[in-house]
């Protein structure tokens, strides 16, 4: 069992961003939170999925709404903590474990806020192995997890449970809750036994990430110096291959907002300008990259955007007219690739009329 | 014709433009008080040109010794900072990100207060008369004159901030208030650092407004005189009475445009070399290249424009180690001329070194004759070295790329810089900044966040520039010749459709 306190931070926030894939918002703030919750109630214990007794009881819980709001509406220490407490209440019982929706962003985060103020571990996984924008998408709902009993928190302590049919209705449900309490909330939600967990989670990615926080900071510099380091850490994942598609200038970025989403188109064109352009569309997440009609990379693989000069990942939101930038492909865990996660996750299922194929097929 | 004067933490810069032609330049050390020295520099080059001081049309004085008092911690005076927001924020107070000397520095006497507002416009938490009164008292009571204030979405509603300072100013009348939303942009704590930044300077920029003033009035120049701020535009000099952070980061800005003024070089790295860093940035197109990143600033996270700048210590009055392994970052600033071992003092500096191998000839070289042969070309290697990691570092992928070497400190490279495709030495590059300060426009910047849905988007646009052009005219600008330079719309995720926060920069030239 390992233990995550404050040196880790920096590199799980970094490493985050990356799994992000342009989603999941700044995690300035949710790793500031993390930082106080560290230093008010102590380092957190991190557990391996298969070390957690097959009748225990845990709940993921993550934030639900606009990255943006939560630039402005700051979470709280006690926050998590009293949403976990909220939902024991709620059901009627203990949790053992927390667990985390997404490793991408700030989500990956407010797991171990929870389990520092709970004194209970945090699960090294998480529901997706990447940021994905819809709950039906957690690889939890993808293998059979109920999201209800669930329990939601605002700033202020307004709480909302749910029980719904469906894990499309309950997404759709939370979102209007995350709306109406001024957009962001605190979520428990997909609660399960060891058991379920042990073939629903995605496993060790909350210490990979970790890991490639480190190597992102070790190597920081140009995106050329950073495949090596990457293709090395990757290999040794759950992760596929990872390439480094595309280097280049953003020279158009243009979004809109369509059914409560980010949507649209960035087009990065090479330094020398020779050669098509690489369009990527996003929707909050880099989803689907296109060099003329030819499919780079698309969702569930990994599509990174990071700043060339440095390797820092970049965030959909921030990114912006005359980045250079690099552009990386990684190959996404094996359950993703499974056809029930495909059925919830595939081109088709963001717009795109394509078939899914592999990163290293195409 | 136009005067720029640029005070650095070490040296002070002057010139006279006559459009596009330097027609009188000079370089002296930033005296302790400032002001003297910039009284002398004025005299210099007024006399240099032949020029009277009533065909001065404007003076443009780029000054880094706000940021200078951040970095180094001094000339702050204690605050006061109210954060509105609760009961969201519980346990992350303002500052709760700061490096310990600079929370120790500033002392401020930190209040959260119940209020602000969400993005829709429904209350984050109605406003507590009773706390507001006792907080307004516990400040009165402490003697406190400076307050910050930073409000949950304060770039959209601004009530909760404009109330509470009301409030403060009936009760403490001479008290003088930072509001975070005049720093524009979301980002609770980023605005609020800003805003914190520049309350505890507050007191200084009145004494170093009063002092620049003082000194162009005593010279005959009563024309309009300008101060450059972070993204190379200028504000007028009352205006920095009220918003001295907005100075942070000028002095970078203008020497890269005054680099680009001087090569005609239109992509290029610029290394600033100074009496206590160096700065290196990157001109693409004849402007800075921006920060893609939240910027800090005596480590301190702020969302200020700002030039993508890597500052080492390196410069002039940088300190070096006995064997020469070791240049800064500690630097002896405007102290060199008694401080340096060529200047009879006891400290051994990179000046001293220059002189020492015999590259140039500054004070008594006889002084560094007891530094031995293998110091001196330790410590150029080191220097040199030190130069050429970090121009790879911001050189844009394996490119060959030129490399202007402007600042004072440019005569410390004395050999060749690997990094560099070309170096070019212009001439006036000690220079640089007092030119690119002559040759600032004016620009204004809003922010906000709108519902496309209440507001239709041409009209939302339309709004936010006429915020954005305000600005700009209240610092100066020419409203005939204002243009909207960059519009950014940026969509958020997960809310209702058509929320979105729009972001207007203005430019014009400045009015006569």
């Amino acid at each position: 069992m390992k233990r995550i306190d404050l040196s880790h931070l920096d590199d799980l926030a970094l490493g985050s961003v990356f799994l992000a894939t342009g989603g999941g918002g700044d995690p300035h703030v949710p790793r500031l939170i993390t930082e106080q919750a560290i230093k008010t109630y102590g380092p957190v214990t991190l557990i391996a999925p298969a070390a957690l007794d097959d009748d225990a009881f845990i709940v993921p819980i993550g934030s639900v709404g606009a990255p943006t709001v939560s630039l402005e509406l700051l979470p709280s220490v006690d926050e998590a903590a009293r949403t976990i407490e909220a939902f024991e209440a709620h059901v009627g019982r203990k949790v053992d474990a927390v667990a985390s929706f997404e490793i991408g962003g700030g989500n990956s985060l407010i797991p171990l806020v929870a389990a520092a103020g709970k004194g209970i571990p945090v699960v090294d996984g998480d529901g997706m192995g990447r940021a994905l924008p819809e709950a039906q998408m957690m690889s939890y709902a993808i293998a059979g997890v109920n999201p209800t009993p669930a329990l939601a928190m605002d700033y202020a302590g307004n709480q909302a449970t749910f029980q719904t049919n469906t894990t499309e209705v309950y997404e759709r449900h939370i979102r209007s809750f995350a709306m109406a309490a001024g957009g962001m909330i605190t979520t428990a939600e997909h609660a399960m036994s060891g058991a379920e967990l042990k073939r629903s989670v995605i496993p060790g990615t909350l210490s990979f990430s970790i890991e490639l926080g480190r190597i992102l900071r070790e190597n920081r510099g140009q995106a050329e110096g950073l495949l090596k380091p990457l293709q090395e850490i990757f290999a040794r994942s759950i992760y596929g291959q990872c390439q480094l598609v595309f280097q280049g200038k953003v020279v158009d970025k243009a979004t809109r907002i369509v059914g409560g989403y980010d949507v649209g188109e960035v087009t990065i064109e090479r330094f020398d300008g020779l050669g098509d352009p690489l369009k990527i569309s996003i929707k909050n997440e880099y989803l689907l990259g296109k060099i003329d009609d030819r499919v780079i990379a698309s969702v569930p693989d990994l599509i990174v955007i990071v700043d060339y000069e440095t390797g820092t990942p970049i965030n959909a939101e921030r990114l912006r007219y005359g980045h250079r930038v690099a552009v990386f492909a990684v190959g996404c865990p094996d359950f993703y690739r499974t056809p029930d996660a495909l059925r919830v996750v595939e081109p088709r299922c963001f717009g795109f009329d394509i078939d899914y194929v592999p990163l290293e097929q195409l | 014709m136009r005067v720029g004067i640029d005070v650095g933490g070490t040296h002070t810069d002057a010139v006279i433009l006559n459009g596009d032609d330097v027609i009188a330049a000079t370089k002296s050390l930033t005296s302790a008080d400032v002001i003297s020295g910039v009284t002398a520099a004025l005299d210099e080059i007024l006399q240099q040109s032949g020029v009277s001081a009533g065909s001065i049309k404007t003076v443009m004085i780029g000054t880094t010794q706000f940021t200078n008092a951040i970095v180094e911690r001094r000339e702050l005076s204690k605050i006061a900072v109210i954060r509105i927001g609760l009961p969201s924020g519980r346990g992350m107070p303002p500052m709760v990100d700061w490096p310990r000397d600079m929370v120790d520095a500033i002392d401020a006497e930190v209040y959260m207060l119940h209020g602000g507002y969400l993005y829709n416009g429904w209350p984050v938490a109605d406003m507590r008369d009773d706390e507001v009164k006792a907080v307004i008292t516990d400040i009165q009571n402490k003697g406190i004159q400076n307050v910050a204030i930073a409000s949950a979405f304060s770039p959209m509603n601004s009530r909760p901030e404009t109330q509470v300072a009301e409030k403060i100013r009936a009760a403490i009348p001479d008290a003088r208030v930072t509001l975070s939303h005049s720093f524009g942009r979301l980002g609770l704590m980023e605005r609020e650092n800003a805003a914190i930044m520049n309350t505890t300077l507050l007191p200084f920029a009145d004494r170093v407004v009063n002092s620049f003033l003082g000194a162009l009035a005593k010279r005959g120049l009563t024309c309009p005189a300008f101060i450059s701020q972070n993204d190379g535009t200028l504000m007028n000099a009352d205006f920095v009475r009220a918003y001295p952070a907005l100075t942070f980061a000028s002095g970078p800005t203008n020497s890269l445009r005054g680099a680009y003024r001087l090569t005609g070089l239109e992509n290029a790295i610029v290394v600033d070399i100074g009496g206590t860093t160096s700065d290196i940035g990157v001109i693409q197109n004849g402007f800075p290249r921006e920060s893609n990143v939240v910027v800090n600033i005596g480590g301190i996270r702020t969302n200020f424009r700002m030039p993508d700048i890597l500052a080492i210590g390196l410069g002039g009055g940088s300190v070096v180690s006995e064997d020469g392994k070791i240049i800064g970052p500690r630097s002896v600033g405007h102290k060199l001329v008694t401080e340096g071992l060529v200047f009879g003092g006891q400290t051994l500096t990179a000046t001293d070194i220059l002189v020492a191998g015999g590259h140039a000839v500054i004070g008594d070289k006889t002084l560094t004759s007891h530094i031995g042969a293998g110091v001196v070309s330790q410590a150029t290697a080191t220097l040199h070295k030190m130069l050429n990691d970090n121009i790879e570092m911001m050189k844009p992928g394996g490119k060959d790329m030129p490399v202007i070497l402007v600042g004072g400190g440019a005569v410390l490279v004395t050999q060749g810089l690997n990094a560099a495709f070309k170096l070019h030495r212009p001439e006036n590059a000690d220079v640089a900044n007092a030119i690119g300060a002559a040759i600032a426009q004016i620009g204004g910047e809003s922010e906000r966040m709108l519902s496309y849905r209440q507001t239709s988007r041409d009209e939302s646009i339309a709004s936010v520039t006429r915020a954005a052009t305000e600005r700009a005219i209240k610092a100066g600008a020419d409203p005939k010749t204002i243009r909207a330079v960059d519009i950014e719309e940026t969509a958020v995720p997960y809310m209702d459709e058509g929320a979105t926060r729009v972001r207007v920069k203005v430019i014009g030239e400045l009015a006569t």
